[in-house]
């Protein structure tokens, strides 16, 4: 359907010349389509911009001691935010997605169609509720009720609140989009819903899946405002899950501003930005070489 | 609020909800969503409402931790005085903050629904395939970079260049228009809602041109070729058909993007300049519903009164993003884009 391999009318020739009205509602379409891919380059510069500054400011001074040493007084690398950021991104991946690969699943496979249409529904909103406001209740909740402090686990939970919406999404689609005759098959020769479900089903499936769980991983490294007031702050590591951590997109949030003085904090903050692009980045190219393979066979649910 | 029982009576379908009885298969349309078999079943399948039941249990949380206490119509009038010495003097007006946001999300939306307009048609129109799928993939990509890294980026590079070339500039050539007649002192910093409005421009472009980029692919082949073999130009079809065929999916970005935009917290608390005071111009230092949540969190810890203010702030842009993204969502609902974490 793109419009670049469809000719255009004046270019069938008959030997004839085409009317001057043709030929100025072909030159304003040609024209248009040169003036509107414009629109890439007011955003795509920023963007190059950004990567461009982020990468000369970091690459320079990157190195393996930067990853492998805590920050201390005036030097020091990242280790304690990188390290934290692992584990509240993996324990946060571990619950969401549990509860979001069950939830997707039942979803696809089980649920009527008005209590499937609700669970999306409310899941797309889960989804809409900004990222403060699921902090807020992830202090209320795991913070102040609890009278304990900020804790990794109170960090790591909240986190998958907010990643829990994308693997039920992708889980549910990933499943509705199995071949019905698969299931047909399945079913037909005698397998109870649960097995087909098992061993038919989530062979097909896994790789979306497995999509969407890269996916929520990297909304969760990149999150910092649902973790503010849950995982707290601190700038050596944790001391097990029920103390404050360290986390690469905190480390921005507290020393982007620091006096120049302190400006070892500052730099290495540019290199938490940038560990933190890779990182997404390298998880975002995952989602979109698996959800390309499979666009073929989601084509209509999936898009 | 899944009781889950199956209550008497509620294995015997009314002849109405005989349609409720069709197996479920997910190619058919949803029974009559009325009949009480539907309903129970329905109420039966928390397991697939897990996410859902997250979304009521943050809605439960925040109304019993505001302690419902009422701070009169005052909330919505521009005092914001959190005096924490003597709270019976404090007040809590909110109105600056909710201006800060509509300005914010309200010039960013107007922005990047014609910045991605623009990029969607050409996506799905004007470009040849092969650089339509390279670009395709790239405009997804940049909703992944995170949002702190972007405000980092607007706070040390943006805000010099804006205070000393962007700002300036606008204010000599735009001064006349209302909004841009700054002083020099306004743009000192760089930081303001002008700041704002860009970096959340560029943080909703990518949402909202997949979903109008989306929705114009939705568009069943044959309309437009049809249309392309009568003689008309890749711009006519465009008004004629695809157009009017996802006109409905324009006001659905609108409110999805807009939902994003004035919940969006981190960067834009970077580069707002976090004033509290009516802005006098788009280059004067605000704050929004969502940077107010965060800056005064940390002194609310001991004040129970800030701390309920901040909740009921967290309320209504709860509130504001939920009715957003139901209306939105009537359009992109069923076939949701759930691509690198783009869209509802």
């Amino acid at each position: 359907m793109s419009g670049g391999s469809v000719p255009l009318p004046v270019d069938i020739e008959l030997g004839l010349q085409p009317d001057a009205r043709v030929r100025r509602r072909v030159a304003f379409d040609r024209w248009l389509g040169r003036l509107l891919p414009l629109a890439f380059v007011a955003v795509l510069f920023p963007i190059i911009d950004l990567l461009y500054w982020i990468g000369s400011e970091a690459l320079p001074t990157l190195s393996w001691t930067t990853l492998t040493t805590d920050p201390v007084g005036f030097g020091g690398g990242l280790y304690a935010p990188l390290t934290g950021t692992v584990y509240l991104v993996g324990i946060a991946t571990a619950i969401a997605g549990t509860l979001g690969i069950l939830a997707g699943a039942y979803t696809a496979e089980f649920a009527s169609p008005r209590a499937a249409l609700i669970g999306r529904l409310l899941s797309n909103l889960l989804t809409g509720t900004p990222a403060i406001v699921v902090g807020y209740f992830g202090y209320f909740a795991l913070v102040l009720y609890t009278h304990s402090t900020f804790t990794l686990w109170a960090g790591a939970i909240t986190l998958s609140i907010f990643m829990l919406p994308y693997v039920y999404r992708v889980t549910d689609a990933a499943f509705g989009s199995v071949p019905p005759s698969q299931r047909e098959a399945a079913l037909g020769a005698g397998s109870t819903r649960g097995q087909y479900l098992r061993r038919v089903a989530l062979p097909i499936a896994f790789p979306q899946v497995l999509s969407g769980l890269f996916l929520a991983m990297a909304i969760g490294a990149g999150e910092t405002a649902p973790l503010l007031f849950t995982a707290g702050w601190s700038i050596t590591p944790a001391q097990g899950l029920s103390s404050p951590t360290s986390y690469l997109s905190g480390f921005i949030w507290n020393y982007f501003d620091q006096p120049s003085n302190l400006g070892h904090l500052v730099v290495l903050s540019f290199q938490a930005a940038f560990l933190l692009i890779v990182g997404v980045l390298i998880l975002n190219v995952a989602v979109q070489l698996v959800s390309e393979r499979y666009r073929r066979r989601l084509r209509g649910f999936f898009v | 609020m899944s009781d889950g029982g199956i209550r008497p009576g509620a294995a015997q379908d009314g002849p109405r909800s005989r349609r409720g009885a069709v197996p479920a298969t997910r190619d058919r349309i949803p029974p009559n969503p009325f009949s009480r078999r539907t309903l129970l079943r329905g109420l039966s399948s928390p397991v697939g409402w897990i996410p859902g039941i997250f979304l009521v249990a943050i809605v439960g949380v925040l109304l019993l931790s505001s302690h419902f206490q009422n701070f009169g119509l005052g909330f919505f009038g521009p005092a914001w005085n959190p005096n924490p010495t003597d709270p019976s003097v404090a007040t809590y007006g909110i109105l600056y903050f909710v201006i800060g946001s509509a300005v914010t999300a309200g010039f960013a939306l107007v922005l990047a629904m014609l910045l991605s307009l623009a990029i969607a048609i050409s996506l799905v129109v004007f470009l040849p395939s092969p650089a339509s799928r390279v670009l395709t993939s790239l405009t997804d990509l940049l909703a992944g970079i995170p949002s702190v890294v972007y405000g980092i980026w607007g706070y040390v590079i943006l805000a010099p260049y804006f205070s000393k070339q962007l700002d300036p500039a606008l204010s000599h050539a735009l001064g006349w228009l209302p909004g841009f007649g700054g002083s020099p002192t306004e743009y000192a910093g760089g930081t303001g809602l002008i700041l704002a409005i860009f970096i959340l421009t560029i943080m909703v472009v990518p949402l909202t041109t997949a979903l109008l980029r989306e929705s114009l692919r939705a568009i069943p082949r044959e309309q437009v070729e049809s249309g392309l073999a009568l003689g008309a130009t890749r711009w006519e079809v465009l008004r004629r058909v695809q157009i009017p065929w996802a006109r409905r999916s324009i006001p659905s970005a609108v409110l999805l993007g807009f939902g994003r935009a004035v919940g969006e917290t981190v960067a834009v608390f970077m580069v707002i300049g976090n004033e509290v005071k009516l802005p006098t111009s788009l280059f004067s230092g605000s704050s929004t519903m969502a940077t107010l949540m965060v800056g005064q969190f940390d002194s609310a810890f001991e004040y129970p009164d800030l701390l309920h203010a901040l909740v009921e702030v967290a309320l209504l842009l709860l509130a504001i993003s939920l009715v957003v993204n139901l209306v939105g969502l009537r359009y992109f609902g069923s076939r949701g884009i759930v691509r690198v974490g783009v869209g509802p």
